[in-house]
């Protein structure tokens, strides 16, 4: 059974993507956007976080064009369509609107040229416009949509920033996830999730991980029930958010099984396509699972800092066995 | 795998009481078992999870189980959501 199940099941091709109803709800304050054509179709949708600039489809050459994004009017559009003589421009708008642009946004506060805005209310395209210019209105509204879009998915599991790194606690229930991050919190780290882990990847490597709004930094301890990790250890002991940077999975102690040893050789894990480091923890009782979580932490920063403890030992050795070797050809022959 | 799906028929729906009910079913079984409502999914061992749902009354539980008694373990959650949680 898959231990990462999507936290976005899809169901049915009407759920991708984000309604641009919702697009201008969320965004209408950080990019500064108004409404020029009152005929929102909440039914448009924005299906890919990239964007268009259709100066070649305002051109006539609409072979390659990209009409499934946001499209974007900045001063080059807004110039190239004002210059053209009152046909040519009916000609440029109409070919392009007759797609099913999910909207229009035209930046730098520029006067849309005449006849868009019509043409947008009769072809059901949600046209916008925004003060700011667009290079910057691009990168905001890229942050936001590669965001909304990102692979996401839920892990059950716990989270703690253990100094600085992400320690994604996994195993079956009951192992014991929860209570070794309360022990941690005891330790003075903090935690981010407990339970129920959402993920959702950052760029192309990077996962960031946060907790549920309804469970706040809540936790089950079995015994006890329902705590509240702020209620008791305050603010310093919780965080929203965290990079995942390791996954420590915890085992049943298993006597068949082989554990690692050396630490020459890493396991990986794999989450929305993102491999991190997996260290697999056989657990017994009396065992310290605390201590040993630290002590991941410490030596994933160890190594993020470019010194590789098993590496070196390993190349110690070798250079301990080379020596060995070479007296005792010196030695040959030659007693003292 | 085995899987049912189940109406939440109490009004309240599955709030903290319901929720520890299942949990401690569900607990009882070796099988892996989880609960989906709607996008969510969740571990229906962990009384967190369950409760994340905040599952209304009329909403479509899938009970999924996978292991060596799957079929008693979503029998049995099945049973108790249908039951009502001897709620009203």
């Amino acid at each position: 059974m898959c231990r990462y199940l999507p936290a976005h099941a899809v169901a049915g091709d009407a759920m991708i993507g984000m309604t641009v109803a919702d697009f201008y709800e969320k965004t209408r304050e950080r990019l500064g956007l108004q409404t020029l054509c009152r005929s929102l179709q909440a039914r448009s949708r924005l299906v890919t976080s990239d964007i268009n600039r259709p100066q070649l489809a305002l051109t006539g050459f609409v072979e390659n064009f990209l009409w499934d994004r946001l499209q974007i009017f900045g001063e080059t559009e807004i110039r190239y369509l004002n210059s053209l003589g009152e046909e040519a421009l009916g000609k440029a708008l109409s070919q392009v609107l007759g797609f099913s642009i999910p909207c229009i946004v035209v930046t730098k506060g520029l006067d849309p040229p005449p006849g868009l805005t019509e043409l947008a209310a009769q072809n059901g395209v949600p046209l916008f416009a925004t003060e700011m210019s667009t290079t910057p209105f691009v990168q905001e509204v890229r942050t936001f949509l590669e965001e909304a879009f990102a692979p996401s998915t839920t892990v059950h599991g716990s989270l703690v920033d253990v100094y600085g790194v992400g320690l994604l606690f996994t195993g079956r229930s009951s192992i014991g996830k929860s209570e070794t991050a309360l022990d941690l919190v005891e330790r003075g780290h903090r935690l981010v999730a407990d339970d129920i882990v959402s993920i959702r990847r950052k760029r192309s490597n990077i996962l960031i991980g946060s907790g549920n709004e309804l469970l706040r930094h809540c936790m089950e301890i079995r015994g006890i029930g329902i705590i509240d990790v702020q209620a008791i250890f305050g603010i310093r002991a919780i965080r929203a958010f965290k990079r995942v940077e390791v996954e420590v999975n915890l085992r049943d102690w298993d006597a068949e099984e082989s554990y690692e040893r050396l630490g020459l050789e890493e396991q990986q894990s794999t989450i929305v396509d993102v491999k991190i480091p997996l260290v697999a923890i056989p657990i017994f009782p009396g065992k310290n699972i605390t201590v040993i979580a630290e002590t991941i932490a410490l030596n994933y920063l160890v190594k993020a800092y470019g010194y590789h403890p098993a590496a070196r030992f390993s190349e110690n050795l070798l250079e301990t066995i080379r020596r060995k070797r070479t007296l005792s050809r010196l030695a040959e022959g030659d007693p003292e | 795998m085995y899987e049912a799906q189940v109406e939440v028929r109490n009004v309240p729906g599955i709030h903290a009481r319901p929720a520890a009910l299942l949990v401690q079913a569900a607990s009882r079984y070796k099988s892996e078992v989880f609960l989906c409502a709607g996008e969510l999914t969740v571990n229906a061992k962990s009384i967190m999870g369950v409760m994340m749902l905040a599952a209304e009354t009329g909403t479509i539980l899938s009970i999924r189980a996978e292991g060596p008694d799957e079929r008693d373990a979503v029998d049995g959650l099945a049973a108790i959501v249908e039951s009502g949680f001897q709620e009203s």
